[in-house]
């Protein structure tokens, strides 16, 4: 049992004062090693707060930098840390936050490869991802590796938590959604937006499940799913169970090694290669009589877009929506970065428009080369 | 009649989502029903045999059905249904 200093003691009074908490539960997180997958919206309030606590160690996964857009809801980050490694920057406020807690960083997106390796040295994994390719591929190595895999994941004003114990009889994600969705059946964060505050009060519902595991302190939410709606606002507490047909946890398991599934969030690009034009040549034609269209969100829309587009939402594109578009007129169609013009592109070609163009890098392209007074999102 | 709630983010593919109260006796009655209101909302619950789909559960008074392949759970008239489906968002 790990031994706390003076100035841990001190540090951690408020923990030691408290009932059934007190100094053996603190030894217990000093001693304890956590995976964390993901350092942005989850994975800050969760670092910050198993920090503060007093984790003994903490791993951090992640192979994505810090953007300005990151800081309405990653907590950890600062303005100064833009453009570099998000597991750097949270390394480094966490260390300023608590210098007792050993820290180590993987700047890399975790993988099949050496997943296994990473949970097996772990005492406990916290998925903080944003895609369900790695939140599969987590969920199986922690179930193999017989570790407890804390879990939450967030969309827009909604989130879900839970804690899978592989020795409990709850089941486990798999149990819960045996494969990820089918392309364009879930969206991103990145597409949909989400409210700033939801991945911090998820973030510490989670980093609450850990702690009171390693400490073995209270109830957990082992057996149980727990869905937040911020803004009704409303929480459920869902009882969740094995399936014995699971793939991964049943009585005939077929998933025996972690591996990653193939996985496409949010829009698929279609598999035929469709007509593309740079911005420069989408100006060009519209100074032709070109008209554009715009498949993003409203949301988006009233965010920045070009003068004179035609506002038709990807998700809303049908026969239908499509009448008040003219057959003859050429159409450059754009969306954000140009990954949902794709699509759209291919469902007007479907539809019968034959002089449509997808506009290459989007309406962020369109605003950084043609633009630069617009604002970028 | 079985009172049923969603997710909020199905109203991403379905707008006009709201509780609702539905007669029925089993899930798979349920979901069926509903489509009656809501066309595509089945297609996107359970797949072309009913089943329901990988990334979507039902839980009926707040316990995770057992009968993903024919929904076969029963329901009463007192039942409260809530339909999730799986999030990446982090």
């Amino acid at each position: 049992m790990s031994i706390l200093t003076n100035d841990e003691i001190l540090r951690y009074s408020r923990h030691l004062k408290l009932p059934t908490f007190g100094i053996e539960a603190q030894r217990k997180l000093k001693q304890s090693k956590v995976l964390l997958i993901g350092a942005g919206g989850l994975g800050c309030p969760i670092g910050l707060y198993l920090a503060a606590a007093g984790v003994g160690s903490l791993v951090l996964v992640d192979d994505d930098v810090v953007e300005v857009h990151n800081l309405q809801r990653q907590v950890a980050h600062n303005t100064a840390a833009a453009g570099t490694a998000k597991v750097g920057s949270l390394k480094q406020r966490l260390q300023e936050l608590n210098p007792h807690v050993e820290i180590s960083t993987h700047d890399r997106r975790l993988d099949a490869e050496w997943a296994m390796d990473v949970v097996v040295d772990c005492d406990l994994v916290i998925d903080g991802t944003d895609n369900f390719a790695t939140r599969y591929l987590t969920a199986d190595a922690c179930y193999l590796a017989k570790k407890p895999l804390v879990y939450g994941a967030i969309y827009q004003f909604e989130g879900q938590v839970s804690l899978f114990d592989p020795t409990g009889a709850g089941g486990c994600y798999r149990c819960l959604f045996p494969e990820p969705p089918a392309p364009g059946q879930a969206p991103s964060c990145d597409e949909a937006g989400v409210l700033g505050v939801l991945p911090g009060t998820i973030g510490l519902m989670m980093a609450n499940e850990a702690i009171k595991h390693l400490c073995k302190v209270g109830d957990t939410l082992a057996g149980y799913l727990l869905m937040y709606d911020a803004l009704t606002p409303s929480m459920r507490r869902l009882k969740l169970s094995r399936d014995s047909a699971c793939k991964l946890c049943g009585d005939q398991p077929s998933i025996t090694r972690a591996e990653a599934p193939v996985v496409v969030c949010a829009v698929p690009v279609p598999e035929a290669p469709v007509p593309e034009v740079s911005v420069q040549e989408a100006q060009a034609a519209m100074a032709e009589g070109a008209r554009f269209v715009d498949v993003r969100g409203p949301h988006e829309y009233a965010i920045c877009h070009v003068g004179g587009a035609t506002l038709l939402p990807l998700p809303s594109l049908d026969a239908d929506s499509v009448a008040a578009l003219q057959r003859d007129q050429p159409l450059v169609v754009y969306c954000h970065k140009g990954v949902r013009s794709r699509k759209a592109t291919a469902r007007l070609q479907a539809l019968g428009f034959e002089k449509v163009v997808s506009m290459r890098g989007g309406i962020d392209a369109w605003a950084n080369e043609i633009e630069p007074t617009m604002a970028r999102y | 009649m079985a009172f049923v709630e969603f997710t909020r983010n199905l109203k991403r593919f379905f707008p006009d989502l709201e509780p609702t109260e539905v007669s029925a006796d089993t899930v798979a009655a349920l979901v069926a029903a509903l489509d009656q209101r809501l066309p595509k909302l089945a297609s996107y619950l359970v797949d072309d045999q009913g089943r329901l789909r990988q990334h979507v559960n039902i839980f009926v008074d707040e316990v995770m059905v057992r009968d993903r392949v024919g929904l076969s759970d029963p329901l009463t008239p007192q039942s409260k249904v809530f339909i999730v489906q799986a999030l990446s968002g982090g």
